[in-house]
């Protein structure tokens, strides 16, 4: 890494750590950029260099964290023998490990039930469209290994399918009081292995090909 | 594992779910008493062996989904084989081995949670998956150097989900186990109280430690020995203790003699902990316990440990004793302080009451009555059930609307029953021993 991009990943963090903070102080954004960067005691223009405003800091914080939980999955060893449904537990287990550093902040933006209507907050974008590259590559290498079946249109929709699966997640550690957090350790294991099986192999299938074989041959 | 599981299907995950999944078995249960009764009608010679089975079948099937407390109790009913139809015992006791396993990603979640080290680094290797079940957690096996451990792993959000699971179990057991409501709710806070126990990992080590080094001197018994730097709230490290589970053993055709050893350590082992510790492994189910070479005992399961209390020992074991050559009043009181009667019984229902657990205990005793007892001898056993069934059918018992037996009974009585069971499939022929003061 040279000089300077350490210094611009500094200065991104910077400003991140800074607006995360401004938040858990006084439960709001900060007035305006020009004061923000002035707290910061850096130049407006600095500012302008990484983000455009408050929700590009906001959708950082996202892309932050998966890329952080993407880091750590692919640093454990035994990552590389895990089958489709281990990857989506992995993940999902060490991302909401990734977000317990932030809890606070997240609870003051997102606690107040901002995440309930249907069109979710557009700052999730870019961090959507990250774990969509990696739900296809799970899918892909899960139909690889027939760990989940081969369907016409439907197979199409699994990574938009896990991504709701992220969400719920999300809300239900939000929400969740037990300690240590086992409450949502518990959902995510049963959550995917319900995904997983349907994805996977089932009557259904047997079914529909049985069906198509009963009209076929009529 | 003889027998391998199916992975878990789907897990129910609220509670209401939860409930969903005990409704549609209590459904299924009322379908199979439906059917059963139908075909009745058609068929008058029918027994109840065929509904038996298909009600096993599904009440195991939506245990085994939820997982936690409610398989716990599956086990505990498995073991009361004399209160249970033989048909529930054979499906439950597969409870004692097997459910269906967690996954991977959780295991080193918990590891990097607790050691903040994965699995990988803390040993040489590790199973990625689990080698066997213990119904609120499942064990790993572990190697470092040329040690070999087992690591057992708690499933998360067990001790939050006993309550409700016990809760959800009621309507069930009563129906089940022919109680009415507030004999069960007496005992309700004794199991709660003790599932609740065995969800803490950090008793179960030092009970552990206490008792195995209390009983270190019996001889042919072993204890794995505990790692508490590898121990934590959800993980328990220990010794692999290497040899076969009572089922794989007795397959094997062992002679008598060896069938005589294994249960005479099983004997010496329970008679020290509840004469002399006072403190008893309650959960004498065969899952707990490995056969070794040279026909060696090794017990790996502390989580459901009983103290018993002193006026409570006493009252119970003076009535083990042979000839009761205490006196009326004596006697009474004994009755009184373990609970069997009480102020607000008539004097007809109290004389009836006495005479019937009279009748119970002294044959639940009768082992301790001789020098040597042959637990291979099924008539004691039919004896035993039909007893307990004479018991279940009786209308005084039914309409009393009064819990009879001290709470403490309740593991006491789970303990011998247990035990005895295990020593009935052993075949063993024992010296019972006993202490001195229940000589006479």
């Amino acid at each position: 890494m040279t000089e300077k991009t350490k210094n611009q990943q500094t200065d991104e963090n910077k400003i991140i750590d800074g607006y995360i903070n401004h938040v858990l102080e006084t439960g709001h954004e900060p007035a305006s950029v020009f004061k923000f960067a002035k707290d910061l005691k850096m130049k407006e223009a600095a500012f302008y260099e990484y983000f455009t405003s408050f929700d590009a800091v906001k959708k950082a914080v996202w892309e932050l964290n998966f890329d952080k939980t993407i880091h750590a999955l692919e640093g454990q060893e035994v990552y590389k023998t895990y089958t489709s449904r281990e990857k989506l537990l992995g993940f999902l287990f060490t991302w909401i490990e990734e977000l317990k550093n932030r809890r606070s902040y997240l609870l003051a933006v997102y606690g107040n039930g901002s995440l309930k209507d249907r069109s979710f907050p557009t700052e999730l974008k870019g961090f959507k469209s990250k774990f969509k590259d990696f739900a296809n590559s799970i899918v892909n290498e899960g139909k690889e290994t027939e760990e989940i079946a081969e369907r016409p249109y439907l197979t199409d929709k699994y990574q938009e399918a896990m991504w709701l699966q992220v969400l719920f997640v999300f809300r239900f550690w939000l929400k969740d009081d037990s300690p240590k957090f086992e409450k949502t350790d518990a959902a995510i294991e049963k959550s995917v292995n319900l995904a997983f099986d349907l994805m996977g192999k089932s009557a259904v299938d047997s079914f529909v090909d049985f069906a198509k074989f009963l009209f076929q041959s009529k | 594992m003889t027998v391998k599981l199916n992975e878990q299907q789907s897990i129910p995950v609220s509670k209401v779910q939860r409930a969903a999944k005990f409704i549609s078995t209590g459904a299924k249960v009322g379908g199979n008493y439906m059917k059963h009764y139908t075909k009745k009608v058609v068929n008058p010679s029918l027994t109840k062996d065929e509904l038996h089975k298909n009600n096993a079948t599904d009440i195991y099937d939506s245990l085994s989904e939820l997982k936690g407390s409610a398989l716990k109790v599956a086990q505990m009913m498995a073991m009361d084989k004399n209160l249970l139809p033989r048909a529930y015992q054979d499906k439950f006791s597969m409870a004692q081995y097997s459910a269906p396993p967690l996954s991977y990603p959780l295991v080193v979640k918990t590891f990097n949670q607790y050691f903040k080290k994965g699995p990988e680094s803390l040993f040489d290797t590790f199973t990625t998956s689990a080698v066997n079940a213990a119904s609120i957690g499942q064990v790993h096996k572990a190697t470092k150097g040329d040690k070999e451990f087992a690591v057992k792993i708690q499933y998360p959000g067990v001790g939050s989900s006993v309550i409700s699971d016990l809760r959800l179990l009621k309507p069930f057991a009563l129906r089940l186990l022919n109680m009415n409501e507030r004999e069960l709710d007496n005992y309700m806070d004794e199991v709660e109280e003790k599932l609740l126990e065995e969800t803490d990992y950090e008793l179960e080590v030092i009970r552990s430690k206490e008792i195995s080094e209390a009983c270190n001197h019996i001889e042919g018994l072993n204890f794995p020995k505990y790692y508490e730097e590898m121990s934590n709230a959800r993980v328990i490290t220990m010794d692999w203790m290497k040899g076969k589970h009572l089922k794989e053993w007795l397959e094997t055709n062992p002679t008598q003699e060896a069938r005589n050893k294994v249960g005479q350590t099983l004997w010496d082992f329970y008679d020290h902990q509840v004469h002399s510790l006072k403190q008893v492994h309650a959960d004498p189910h065969p899952g707990n316990f490995i056969i070794q070479e040279e026909n060696e005992l090794a017990v790996i399961d502390f989580g459901c440990v009983k103290v018993i209390p002193e006026d409570f020992y006493s009252g119970y074991f003076s009535l083990i004793k042979k000839d009761l050559l205490i006196k009326e009043e004596e006697l009474d009181q004994i009755f009184y302080d373990l609970e069997f009667i009480s102020d607000r019984d008539s004097p007809t229902e109290k004389s009836y009451f006495k005479n019937t657990f009279q009748e119970m205990i002294s044959l639940l005793g009768k082992p301790f009555h001789e020098e040597t007892f042959d637990f291979a001898d099924d008539d004691y056993f039919q004896m035993i059930s039909a007893l307990a069934d004479k018991i279940s059918n009786d209308k005084t018992f039914r309409k009393s609307k009064q819990a009879r037996g001290s709470r403490h009974g309740l593991y006491i009585n789970r303990t011998y029953f247990g035990l005895y069971n295990l020593l009935n499939q052993l075949h063993s022929n024992i010296k019972t021993t006993k202490p001195e003061w229940l000589k006479s």
